[in-house]
Formats: structure tokens, sequence, C-alpha cells
């Protein structure tokens, strides 16, 4: 990191790093922002109204047009060599041009241009968020917004762990049914993991750990059986909980799943995928799903 | 530029083509197969020249297919990642309960086993007369711009978010009509009407131009690019039984007509203009075979996204084994199509457990070098 003046043009790619500017307060610092997989928290949606937007990922051309100091990134694909996503080059390639850049830890890979693969499965966790928001925090000058992100962030998190304490920890899969007839689900190193643990419940699919994003067939998820299915809804900037509907349907309707607990108690519930993204979303999103699976504690 | 321009070389190909044959017999004859212009007041049309196969050799080739199938199928039944042992499966299928198994062989097995019986032997017979009738050896049912049309059509669907009970099927449907009478109109323009070679040159320009867009929408939107990934890659998990009952009927009626055209295609192969002079009504049956695949073509594509090898190597496998009698070659292309399938579907579920490989990937990973190993060991029959 080149030491200096704090950026002062940020641009931010992706969920969980446009949401992060706004809770640091330097939305006014926001050079563009791109690519949201849902709304943001209404906490943020006066401070992403203000903003430069795009819904598809710049070009590198578009993203220099911008003529930032600094690209904060939410996932690895912004600056991966060969990912699905548009790329923007490596970050090598934009300090060469003055351009500082920072991946959220949780999804940092071990070296520059690579994706997912390469993630330390050990910093997917929500300590690396707090640690994100200190340094960050301490990069932009704004320290003490941090620490109170941190402390609510924490905080938050505490009081449902402490409802939740003891309770029968249910099974959960996040699912996704697929184009091709197979489901997505978020594996144990995905940050969803962290968040149904937190919430007070176990993910059923913990023990895969090759990759964040699995696809199984109907037969592995029934074979699993979880108790509790969340679906996985995205990318639109304007998809809330609610918009998550027609996946809940699809899912409670599928025959090969009719038999699942979760369909059987139509325990299938709305979930997006920016939810389970690493960021400052974190305390929303295990209140959420604690609300989901033990109702009778947490209100 | 076509080694196969001018008539009379058409002829010397032909000709050279039966004298490589080994055994020379009249096996159509003998096999009983009722002659297609039996009524026809026209010069019969010459049996077709024989390659090394017999009759006999025919008809244990199509038993041991069959055989095959019925191994693949039972295979496609049993094997899966939640553990059932045969003689549950066969219980299930037998006198359905209510239990986990019941519901996985009855909602995922049977209607995954249904859907590669259907696309392959869709595709297996498309191929098989899309090289007849192009007497091109490097034709698929994909040629008419079949599959092109079907994923913009489906991109588009998706882009557009539209969503319906029945997935995106019926847009890949449109989408492959809509490609293939584009195709055939642009095919039919200027002298001579719709040539195989037109049509096949026209078909390649569609391809390319529509798949420009294809990747023009999923460019400009990732969320589609995600989705269409998925149905890009062949498989047979993604109907149910309400669509493959639906595109039943158009199954059927592409298989009559191609059995229909088989005969004809016979006599195509010895030269359009040999063809012609035995009666042959070159332009109806092109429109009957290019009916046919398009039916037979977009319905595979319907039940299983585009799947490009099995068309192609079919045909080949089938005319291998049992010499260049087209009326022959479509049943065993029907019967190996889904046996290559299915035994590709059920290789790509316990490769990569708990995940699975697609069908599609499956066929093109082992099938191509199967397909090689077969090429080079013994000389492709010629078309």
């Amino acid at each position: 990191m080149a030491t200096g003046d704090p950026p002062q043009r940020i641009y931010a790619a992706y969920q969980p790093a446009i949401e992060l500017a706004h809770a640091l307060g330097v939305s006014d610092r926001l050079a563009g922002t791109a690519f949201l997989d849902a709304k943001v928290l209404p906490e943020y949606a006066d401070r992403q109204a203000d903003v430069d937007y795009l819904p598809s990922l710049p070009s590198r051309e578009a993203l220099l047009q911008a003529n930032p100091d600094f690209v904060l990134s939410g996932f690895n694909g912004f600056f991966a060599e060969q990912g699905a996503d548009s790329s923007v080059g490596t970050r090598a390639s934009l300090r060469e041009v003055g351009v500082q850049s920072w991946i959220l830890s949780p999804l940092c890979p071990s070296e520059d241009g690579l994706t997912d693969q390469s993630i330390d499965p050990a910093t997917v966790k929500v300590e690396n968020i707090y640690r994100d928001l200190r340094d960050l925090g301490a990069l932009f000058g704004v320290e003490d917004n941090a620490e109170a992100v941190i402390s609510d962030m924490r905080e938050r998190i505490a009081t449902v762990e402490k409802q939740v304490a003891g309770v029968d920890r249910p099974s959960v899969a996040i699912v996704s049914p697929n184009e091709d007839g197979t489901y997505g689900v978020a594996s144990g190193i995905d940050f969803g993991s962290h968040i149904i643990e937190r919430a007070g419940g176990t993910n059923a699919f913990a023990d895969l750990s090759k990759k964040r994003n699995i696809d199984v067939g109907a037969e592995e998820l029934v074979k699993r059986d979880p108790d509790v299915i969340l679906t996985d809804a995205c990318c639109d900037a304007s998809m809330t909980e609610q918009d998550a509907r027609p996946e809940v349907d699809a899912i409670l309707h599928d025959p090969a799943l009719s038999g699942l607990t979760a369909v059987e108690n139509k325990a299938v519930h709305p979930f997006l995928f920016a939810d389970r993204s690493a960021g400052v979303r974190a305390a929303h999103s295990v209140e959420l799903v604690a609300s989901v699976l033990h109702p009778d504690r947490v209100g | 530029m076509n080694k196969r321009s001018s008539p009379t070389e058409r002829i010397r190909v032909a000709v050279g083509v039966s004298s490589a044959g080994e055994r020379a017999s009249t096996t159509a004859d003998v096999a009983g197969i009722p002659s297609q212009r039996a009524a026809s007041p026209r010069p019969q049309a010459p049996r077709p020249r024989e390659g090394r196969a017999g009759w006999r050799s025919t008809v244990v080739w199509t038993a041991s297919a069959v055989a095959l199938l019925a191994v693949a199928c039972a295979l496609s039944l049993v094997v899966g990642s939640y553990p059932a042992s045969p003689a549950r499966v066969l219980s299930a299928v037998l006198s359905p309960g209510q239990a986990d198994v019941d519901t996985i062989v009855w909602h995922v097995r049977i209607p995954r086993t249904v859907s590669g019986l259907l696309a392959g032997s869709a595709l297996g017979v498309a191929g098989a007369v899309m090289q007849g009738l192009t007497r091109n050896p490097l034709a698929g049912p994909g040629i008419l711009g079949v599959n092109a049309g079907a994923s913009l059509a489906v991109v588009t669907a998706i882009a557009l978010g539209v969503t319906t009970a029945g997935g995106h099927l019926w847009f890949a449907f449109a989408g492959a009509g809509a490609a293939a009478l584009f195709v055939y109109v642009l095919g039919s323009l200027g002298r001579g009407g719709a040539t195989p070679v037109k049509l096949a040159l026209a078909g390649a320009a569609l391809t390319a131009m529509v798949g420009s867009m294809t990747t023009i929408v999923t460019l400009l939107d990732a969320a589609t690019l995600d989705e269409y990934r998925f149905w890009a890659v062949g498989s047979l998990t993604r109907a149910g039984a309400e669509v493959t009952a639906a595109v039943g009927p158009f199954l059927v009626t592409g298989f009559l007509l191609a059995l229909t055209v088989s005969g004809s295609l016979n006599t195509i192969a010895l030269g359009e203009d040999m063809a012609r002079s035995l009666g042959t009504r070159l332009v109806a049956i092109r429109v009957l075979a290019a009916v046919s695949v398009l039916l037979l073509a977009g319905t595979a594509t319907v039940i299983a996204g585009p799947i490009a090898f099995v068309g192609l190597a079919v045909p080949h496998i089938a005319r291998l084994l049992i010499g260049p009698d087209y009326r022959w070659i479509m049943p065993l292309s029907a019967l190996l199509g889904p046996i290559l399938l299915l035994l590709a579907d059920v290789a790509g579920r316990w490769l990569v457990q708990p995940e699975q490989l697609q069908v599609g990937i499956v066929t093109g990973l082992a099938g191509g070098p199967l397909f090689l190993y077969l090429v080079r060991r013994r000389k492709v029959a010629q078309l």
C-alpha cells in the first residue's frame, strides 16, 4: 500500500464493497459503484442513490475513465486473469497506472490475478471483516467510523449468539436451482456457512470444501435432507428478500424434492446471495437466519 | 472446395465405395425389408451397395444394441448419489411408495433416463438424416443452425427475466424452429432451390451470426451468463415429465419422416444426378428430411440442451457396424444414441461425486477419443 493522503476517489465493485464504503461513511468519496447483487441495506439506500452506479462491472477503460485512485472490490473476479466476470486487469496492472486496490479478505486469493480456488478457508470468517474495516478505516482516515461499525456488528451478532446458545441446531442448506436441473449449494468454505453457524444451525454441506459454490443433483439433497432451506436469489440492484419468493416456490413444488424435511415442513425461506456475502451485511444476515431457524428465541 | 462437384466424379466415388465393400449381396431382400417404392411404377432404385455386414450381422448388431440399451437404462436407474440397492430400485419401480428412494426413482432417475432415451434417439437419427441428405460425413443435427437458434432464444429469455413453468424449453424450441426456417429460406434462394451445400452454408453463416448475438447478450449481463452456462452444457436433468410428454408428438413425427426418407437417402448416396435419374423426387425428399431434422434436433435441444457430439458420431458408428443402408442405419442410430447418452450420464454421476458432470461434457470427453479410435481402427464407411 502506498503511503500518503487517504484515497479521495474510491471505486467500489460488488455488494460487499459498496455497502462497506457506505458503512465507513466515505460515500461522498465514491467515484463510482458497480454490480449490486441486491438492494443495499435500508440504512445505505439514500447514500447509494447519490452515487454513480453501473449494473455490470465496468471495462478497464470505463473504470479508469472514472478516474479512481482506489478500487475496493468485494470479490476477486474483478482482478482475475481468467474468471467468469469481466476483469479490469490484475491489481499489479492497476498499480502501474497509480490505482491502489483492495479485496475484502474473506475472498482475497493467495496471489494477484487468481480467483476463488486459492482462497485460504481460514480467512473466511467474521473476524476478518472486522480486520478489513479497521484497516480500511485507517487507510481512509475514518478510524472512528470503523470502530463504531465493528462494535455495532459485534454486539448484534453476540446478541443472536446468546439467544441461540444451547439450542438444537437444525441442518441448513443454501440452495439455488440451476437451469440444467442441478442445484447450486454453498459449501463449508463459503461465508454462508459461518452465518448459519452463528445463527444457530449447521450447514448441511459443511464437509465440502473444494469450492465456495458446488452444484449437486437432487439425489444429494435428498440424501443430506436439510431441515431448512435458504434460497440464494441474485443479482439485481432492486432485489429484496421478497423477490426470492419465486425461488422458494420453485423448490417447494419441485417433485424431486417433495420428500425433503424442509419442503414437507415448508421450511424454505427467502434469502439472497448478497446475504451470504462477506461484508458489513453479516450482522443483518445472522439476525435474519436466526429468526428463521429459531423464531421462538430471536424476534 | 467440394471434391464431389462433378456428376461423373460423384458416380465414380459411389462405385469406388461399392467395390470396396467386401461381400456384396442382396441383403435387403433376404432380410425382408419392405421396398420403399414397391407400388411405384418408376424403375426400382438399385439395392444400396452393401458394406461388410451381411444381414445376419445386421440383425445381431441391432439385437446387441437393444440389449445394451436395456443395460444402460438399468444402470441409469440404479446409479446415483442416493444409496439404493438394485432390488430396492426395482421395487420402487414396480410398486412405488412414499419413501425417499421412491421419490428419487420416479422424480429423478426415471425422468433423466427417459430424457436420455428420447434425446439420444433424436440426435442419432437426426445426424443420420443430415449426413445422408448432405452426403457430408461431418454433418450433424447442428448444421441447420438449430442449436445456435435455440441458444439465442434461451439467452434472450434469461436476459429478459422470463421464467415459465417449463423453464426455457419452449424458447429453445421456438428458436430452433426459427433458425431452421431461416436457414431453409436462405438456402432455397437462387438457382437449384435448397441444395444441401447451400443449406449447410446458410446454417454455418446463421450459426456464426446468431452465436455472436448470444455472446453479446451474455457479455452484457454477468447474471445472464451465469444462468446460460448451465443451459449451454447438455443435461438430462432438465426436462420433467410434462415436457417430455409435450414434445413426444414432434419426436414421433420426426422419426416417421426419417424412416420415410431413409430409402431415398440410399439413392441420394449414389449422387444426386443418379438419384434423380432413378426417379427420386429430390426436392420433396430434401424438405421431408429437413423437417425431420428440425423436429428431432429441436426436440433433443428442448429436452437436453445443445449436445454436439452424439449426432455426428452415432451414424458413423452405425455405418461401421452394419454398412451403408439407411433403412437400417436409422433404427440402429435410434438405439446407439441413447446408449451413448445414458452411459455418459451414468459416468458423470459417479465420477465427481457429490457433484455431477453434465452429460454433454462426458459425451465430448469420453466419446471423442472412442470415436477417433473407431475411425482409426476401421476405415470410416464413406457416404
